[in-house]
């Protein structure tokens, strides 16, 4: 299996990660969008849940999502995460300056074609 | 935007406090449940699943702690919390605390003060609307007559020419002060007159307030009597009532119609009414009579430079078509702020370099008070140190208490500062230019709190630095024993002293040498008796004593009953009083003079004098005689000249019975009846100009209504001042009596600003020797706290209290010598600020670089014996038995 700097990866994208899984299943808790991410990844990443909850709060910080208490499928009380408008577009925005760098890098780690 | 808003957020954060945290809680413990739940799915018993959910977050209390930080501003939170452990300590030793402030809000208070007084003055520009493009313009006057003047007062025939003939003006205004008495209204007053011509209240960009200001159709003598009154005038005088305009006021007793009312520009705030121009052709040809003022603003973009250029080559070409007039008259351009400001700019600039010293002194003790405070807390730190603190996270919390002394100081300082702003504008009085636009303004606020900031940390460094960079293990071991200082900050206590003892020599030197200054100043024969004189003027108002027939005779009158006043010598008159820097210069004819240019002719001051002036002046009279009551008009002219007049135009030869011709009043040949000595008509820090030079003639010869009077008393002058004006009165009651002065008081406003400044440095200069004494002081009485054991076992050794003593003192006094030294060599090199300042007395002054310096180790001798001879009073078996 290809070796993944976990960390590289982890620092400049959870966010974007996190959003784009509150884009795909809409209100989430916690625990839900960090099972998520886990899955979407394949099992290459498995997160220390700890980490995320920084994270979450420095996007509420930034007005990208918005939270509130409920209750969960199996009945128990959790922390619900929403999208904020601002947070879909910076969906946009994010996506397309990814999309960006990933071409750009893939040019120069392709093989030397002469 | 979005780092705005989630800095607000953590902002908010810091103070989000217990519900945050609970509900923290709250979702980690929901998230440990969601997860326990997916392993009792999978089979694991419920304890496993959560202890398992547990692991996997990583840690529930690490997780908090992560969150936290994100949630508010770390670095910020743990500074405040250094702020509030600082503030309990600082509670803790109140007489710390107490003198720490003290030290630091004197500091402070003389700093903001005196920034207060040169932001105002120097640094603001003036409260004009393109204040940058106002400048006065001035005459150069011919150097062979008039040595080392700069500036002299235009001709309006020349300044018309100027105006006419220059493009570097917007607009040029030209005016001259007066004094007429205003009566119909109260008492009857004299006000500060300004005639000036319509383009004036323009260049400053003031409008009236009331009615309308002045037209040009003013400037001519056509128009009719008109006046413009100054807004505060009209507020005190005429209770601000808008129906003046329109009205007659009676000035000098004649009938002038208020048009207007005007708001002054600050720098002629005194100015209570103005008069248009009103000019005949007969006053618009004048060329040789220079006085009138000017100012004018440049066109936007024109550099002063160039409008000196143009009024150089427009200066030119008048002296070559006027040659009789304008030989060697020039021209100059000057910023009306520069032109203001003056030669104060240099007196405060150095008072502000001066409270500078004073305000590091002060940090310098503060810091050392710092580092004896924190050595007994040596400890604390230390094991803050082993405990795994960081050497930042130390000094952090040590600069804490810096800046919440510097807060403290500041506040301090901020009140001593408004509160010394008025005493500073009350003793330096009309001396300081500008003094009405002194106010504490945003500036003042930021320097202040820059300066209280700044000093708070600079003291808390020095501490801070030596403590937090010790091996805790060596402070550990040291355990209780507190007989070892360590070495560290023993040499920051040493270096705190040397420069305190320093920067304080330096200012004594400074201050020692304008003092000095003074005193010359003082001392310099002005050519009269300055001692017991009191003096005042008179302007009689043309209206009521039209010519010399109704004039001479009130003179005579007032001289009279005022020579007879108890406690009077003797009064006289004198058209302009000496060493005031104004009065008439006249080129004169001398008796054998050869045919030439009347520019080219000798100039001499000209001083009409009443009999018996010379004699209550104490002027000698070298050969000859005074005036007598038969030197009067009708009688053949007789004039007195001064020694050196008289050396000019006839060397060597007996100038009694010579004739001059005062050409510029009268064309009679006047005969010298007597000779008197030189008398300081200028500055007393010039010499006598041969253009000061004197001659006098009879005031019962020339009168021009006003003059100045001079009396010599046996009791203190001021306290003559009501019996004076009582005889005045007595007289005609509604004459004014203005700017009554002791000579003495004369004096020393000639000299300007300079007494003043050079008395607050000297004050400042004590301050620092106080400040710096008490600095020595503290650091040997700690030292010496220290040494006591040793000093307990030599003695119980059997040392003789003397040499100890010896030995305490010659070590305390170490560092106060090199700080002499270091002050010595660094004043050397910055008297040459003060060069300009100094009179009569070297750059250098043996006595002054000798004298202070032994004030100085006598001061510092006495804050070592002190503490020394406490040492050596202890009982030995006290000191041994305590540790």
């Amino acid at each position: 299996m290809t070796q993944f700097d976990r960390n590289a990866v982890w620092q400049g994208t959870l966010s974007l990660m996190v959003l784009r899984t509150l884009l795909t299943m809409g209100e989430q808790h916690g625990y839900g969008i960090a099972r998520r991410i886990e899955q979407t990844s394949g099992g290459l990443l498995s997160i220390n849940y700890g980490t995320l909850y920084p994270a979450l709060l420095k996007l509420e910080q930034e007005g990208l999502i918005a939270s509130a208490w409920g209750v969960s499928e199996n009945n128990r009380k959790a922390k619900f995460y929403k999208l904020t408008r601002a947070g879909v577009k910076q969906i946009e925005r994010d996506t397309k300056q990814w999309e960006t760098t990933a071409a750009i890098m893939a040019r120069f780690l392709s093989p030397a074609e002469d | 935007m979005k780092y705005l808003r989630a800095s607000w957020a953590r902002f908010r954060g810091m103070f989000a406090g217990r519900r945050a945290d609970q509900d923290l809680s709250d979702e980690l413990e929901s998230h440990i449940q969601l997860h326990a739940d997916d392993y009792v799915r999978a089979g694991l018993s419920p304890e496993e699943a959560r202890r398992r959910a547990i692991l996997a977050l990583g840690g529930v209390e690490s997780t908090k702690e992560a969150y936290r930080d994100r949630r508010g501003v770390p670095r910020l939170e743990s500074f405040v919390r250094d702020l509030r452990y600082g503030g309990r300590t600082l509670r803790r030793s109140p007489a710390f605390l107490l003198a720490a402030i003290a030290i630091l809000g004197l500091g402070i208070g003389v700093n903001s003060a005196i920034f207060t007084v040169v932001n105002a003055v120097v640094l603001r520009p003036l409260p004009f609307a393109d204040a940058d493009r106002i400048v006065r313009l001035w005459h150069t006057p011919p150097q062979s007559t008039f040595p080392g003047m700069r500036t002299f007062s235009l001709s309006p025939a020349n300044f018309r020419d100027w105006e006419a003939q220059s493009q570097s003006f917007e607009a040029m205004a030209i005016y001259r002060g007066g004094r007429p008495s205003l009566t119909g209204h109260g008492e009857p007053i004299a006000v500060q007159s300004i005639r000036a011509s319509a383009s004036f209240m323009p260049i400053f960009g003031l409008q009236p307030v009331v009615g309308r200001g002045f037209t040009a159709a003013e400037d001519d003598e056509s128009a009719p009597q008109t006046v413009l009154i100054s807004e505060a005038f009209w507020r005190t005088r005429f209770g601000a009532d808008s129906s003046i305009v329109g009205r007659t006021i009676l000035l000098d007793l004649a009938p002038y119609t208020v048009i207007g009312v005007v708001p002054a520009p600050s720098f002629l705030e005194e100015v209570q009414v103005w008069l248009p121009l009103r000019w005949g052709p007969k006053d618009r040809s004048e060329r040789a009579n220079h006085n009138y003022r000017a100012v004018a603003k440049l066109k936007s973009g024109v550099a002063v430079a160039t409008a000196q250029a143009e009024l150089d080559a427009i200066s030119r070409r008048l002296e070559l078509e006027y040659p009789a007039d304008n030989k060697d008259w020039g021209a100059l351009v000057l910023p009306l702020h520069e032109d203001l400001v003056g030669d104060a700019r240099l007196s405060l600039l150095v008072l502000l370099g001066a409270v500078a010293l004073v305000l590091l002194i002060a940090c310098a003790n503060l810091a050392n008070l710092m580092l004896v405070r924190t050595h007994s807390r040596a400890r604390e730190i230390a094991v803050c140190g082993a405990l795994g603190a960081s050497r930042g996270r130390i000094i952090q919390q040590l600069l804490a208490e810096g800046l919440l002394l510097g807060v403290g100081g500041g506040l301090a300082g901020f009140a001593a500062a408004t509160w010394g702003v008025r005493w500073l504008l009350t003793i330096f009085g009309t001396a300081l230019p500008r003094s009405q636009d002194v106010a504490i303004d945003s500036r003042v606020l930021a320097f202040t709190t820059a300066t209280a900031l700044v000093t708070g940390l600079l003291a808390a460094f020095v501490p801070a630095w030596q403590l937090s960079g010790r091996d805790a293990n060596t402070v550990l071991k040291l355990g209780t024993s507190r007989g070892n200082s360590a070495g560290g900050d023993g040499h920051a206590r040493q270096a705190l002293v040397v420069s305190e003892v320093a920067l304080a020599l330096m200012l004594l030197i400074g201050a020692a040498l304008l003092m000095r200054s003074l005193s010359s100043l003082r001392a310099v024969n002005p050519g009269f008796d300055a001692q017991n004189i009191l003096t005042a003027s008179i302007g009689l108002p043309r209206a009521k004593y039209p010519t010399a027939e109704q004039q001479v005779p009130f003179f005579n009158r007032v001289q009279e009953r005022v020579s007879a006043l108890p406690g009077v010598v003797g009064a006289a008159w004198i058209d302009t009083i000496p060493v005031q820097n104004s009065g008439s210069t006249q080129y004169v004819v001398p008796q054998g003079a050869p045919p030439m240019q009347d520019s080219e002719r000798p100039t001499v001051a000209v001083r009409m004098s009443s009999p018996g002036y010379f004699k209550v002046a104490r002027i000698p009279i070298v050969a000859g005689r005074d005036f007598n009551a038969g030197d009067v008009e009708g009688k053949p002219g007789a004039i007195i000249l001064s020694s050196r007049t008289a050396e000019r135009f006839w060397p060597g030869e007996n100038p009694l019975g010579k004739h001059v011709t005062l050409k510029m009043m009268s064309d009679e040949p006047r005969e010298v009846v007597g000779i008197v000595g030189e008398v300081k008509m200028g500055s007393l820090d010039a010499g006598i100009a041969e253009s000061e030079t004197a001659i006098y003639a009879p005031l019962a010869q020339f009168s021009f209504g006003g003059s100045q009077i001079m009396i010599r008393t046996s009791v203190a002058p001021e306290s003559l001042t009501g019996a004076m004006i009582a005889a005045v009165h007595s007289i005609d009651p509604e004459q004014p009596v203005l700017d009554i002065a002791t000579m003495d008081h004369v004096i020393d406003e000639s000299l300007g600003q300079r007494p003043t400044a050079m008395k607050l440095l000297a004050g400042f200069a004590g301050l620092a020797l106080l400040l710096a004494s008490v600095g020595i002081y503290s650091v040997l009485a700690y030292t010496v706290r220290q040494r006591v054991r040793e000093i307990g076992i030599r003695m119980a050794l059997g040392a003789p209290t003397g040499s100890v003593l010896r030995m305490v003192v010659v070590e305390g006094l170490k560092p106060t010598l090199v700080g002499v030294g270091v002050g010595l060599i660094l004043a050397a090199a910055l008297v040459r600020v003060l060069a300009a300042l100094l009179f009569g007395v070297s750059q250098h002054d043996p006595g002054t670089f000798a004298g202070v310096p032994v004030l100085v180790i006598a001061v510092g001798l006495l804050a070592t014996w002190i503490p020394a001879w406490r040492a050596t009073r202890v009982d030995p078996i006290d000191t041994l038995r305590a540790e």
